[in-house]
């Protein structure tokens, strides 16, 4: 099966700031969370897959196109919700159905008005009386409404209550029973990755750190703490990052198996992606 | 693009209509005398050329141009949505006040109809201009750092026929002569001053379409 997103060896500068060589692959019928801190290149990447901006280098490809010599079909295929609602204040839900609908070749408007019942949206009142959560709403509406395969949603539950939030995850987990269907999710919100990523992709300073099933993570992952006396016995080898405090240390192990037999004296937790995000990004190598 | 064009008429309805009963209103008084045609016409226009410009705004604000460059169409049909929607607003104004020359020739006499379209090419004219202008400004440098360039272009030429005018280079005589003419010729050459800017968009959109097609979202 064609997977959803194919990226070889992704490059973009700015400058003071570059994509190095992303690779990421995300097959259908599955949800992949990007992680990573403010302005770690996650919004960057997202563009570049819908070449909202140029590459410098790399490939990639979306349900099989190429999306820059076949961007019209690649983006036919795909719905996109950004961190903010890009529809103006003077237009209604019933507007956007007329805009949108010569738009795309799919476009089925009696699925869009399912949509606005559903999630509760009056067809006839103005966006800009809408709150942050509803037009969040009336955005992935608008994404869905032409039946794609592919979400592509940036930071689209950022600033949204937990109850409207589990509203629009719970309509990703809908949109993905279809196997032909996938969604790249970006998010700070780790919790609502592990509800629903089947696979995580972390991206640091540029770079991809770590791109792997969900599950995996979770089970090897772990977060061993001693004291300052048994760090020195650890072979740096085996911490992926390291935190010193005052009453000791913490570590980011990549097995935590492996790592608590080989050091039976120490403990060995499960862990969080918010805890792999925290060591990553502030810890230190060993 | 049809979806785009639909997307500025319904954006700035309330703007429109605002305008039509500013422009209704003025027509009545043209029509009743009070007012001249030809001031109607200019203004009418100006103001059917400044709303591409205000969609501009709007979709400023509302960052629409990252989402329009997200849909599956092309940036040149982005760009072409907008000049068709200049257009289609320069052809309503015409028809407008196309309608309301013949109107008023019925109203004060057939020999008032030549003055009208004169006034009504050269109106034209001149607002289709400042679109071929403006527009590629608007996608190069965005609307808010466009807009002194608007007062620019449509000012100078003012300023420029009444520098002339007090430095002698023309004078009362040159308008008075322009009137000997024959109307053919007249009218012929209100033409052109209509048809050359609109055979310039198709410049003006080539140029637009390469700064799109450069632009980062």
């Amino acid at each position: 099966m064609t997977n959803s997103i194919e990226i070889h060896g992704l490059c973009k500068s700015y400058g003071d700031f570059a994509l190095d060589r992303v690779d990421l692959t995300l097959p259908g019928g599955a949800i992949m969370g990007l992680i990573g801190e403010n302005g770690a290149g996650k919004t960057t990447t997202i563009k570049c897959i819908l070449n909202l901006i140029r590459r410098d280098a790399g490939e990639i490809t979306l349900m099989g196109h190429d999306n820059r010599a076949e961007e019209r079909l690649a983006k036919a295929e795909i719905g996109v919700v950004m961190d903010e609602c890009f529809f103006h204040d003077t237009l209604r839900p019933r507007d956007i159905d007329r805009i949108l609908a010569p738009v795309y070749s799919h476009w089925d408007s009696a699925l869009f008005g399912s949509y606005l019942d559903k999630f509760r949206l009056p067809e006839k009142k103005f966006v800009k009386e809408f709150s942050r959560g509803m037009k969040m709403k009336l955005s992935l509406a608008a994404a869905l409404a032409h039946r794609p395969r592919l979400l592509i949603l940036d930071e689209a539950t950022a600033g949204l209550d937990p109850v409207v939030r589990d509203e629009i995850l719970d309509e990703f987990l809908g949109f993905i029973c279809d196997e032909d269907h996938a969604i790249l999710l970006s998010s700070h919100i780790t919790s609502d990755l592990e509800k629903v990523a089947d696979y995580i992709t972390y991206l640091h300073q540029g770079r991809v750190v770590l791109s792997e099933a969900k599950d995996v993570i979770l089970d090897s992952y772990g977060r061993a703490a001693g004291t300052a006396g048994q760090l020195a016995r650890v072979d740096p080898a085996d911490l992926v990052r390291v935190r010193r405090g005052s009453f000791g240390w913490e570590g980011l192990v990549a097995d935590r198996a492996a790592f608590q037999r080989k050091y039976r004296d120490l403990l060995v937790e499960k862990t969080t992606l918010e805890d792999i995000m925290l060591f990553i990004g502030k810890g230190e190598a060993q | 693009m049809t979806g785009l064009i639909l997307k500025d008429i319904l954006v700035m309805r309330r703007t429109i209509r605002t305008y039509v009963l500013f422009l209704a209103f003025y027509s009545l008084l043209a029509v009743f005398d009070i007012f001249p045609l030809s001031t109607v016409t200019a203004v009418t226009e100006l103001i059917i050329m400044m709303l591409p410009l205000s969609a501009f705004s709007f979709d400023e604000y509302a960052k629409w141009d990252r989402y329009a460059a997200a849909l599956p169409l092309g940036r040149r049909a982005v760009v072409g949505a907008r000049y068709c929607f200049a257009l289609l607003m320069a052809a309503t104004a015409t028809l407008f006040c196309l309608l309301l020359a013949v109107l008023l020739s019925i109203v004060q006499g057939a020999d008032s109809l030549m003055g009208s379209l004169l006034s009504l090419a050269f109106c034209l004219g001149y607002g289709l201009l400042v679109a071929d202008i403006l527009l590629p400004l608007c996608y190069k440098v965005g609307v808010e750092r466009a807009r002194p360039y608007m007062y620019v272009v449509i000012f100078v030429p003012a300023i420029l026929l009444f520098g002339a005018y007090q430095l002698g280079l023309i004078s009362a005589e040159t308008f008075a002569a322009l009137e000997t003419l024959p109307e053919a010729t007249l009218l012929a050459g209100a033409g052109l001053m209509a048809l050359l800017p609109l055979l310039g968009m198709g410049a003006s959109y080539w140029i637009s379409c390469r700064f799109l097609e450069g632009k980062e979202f």
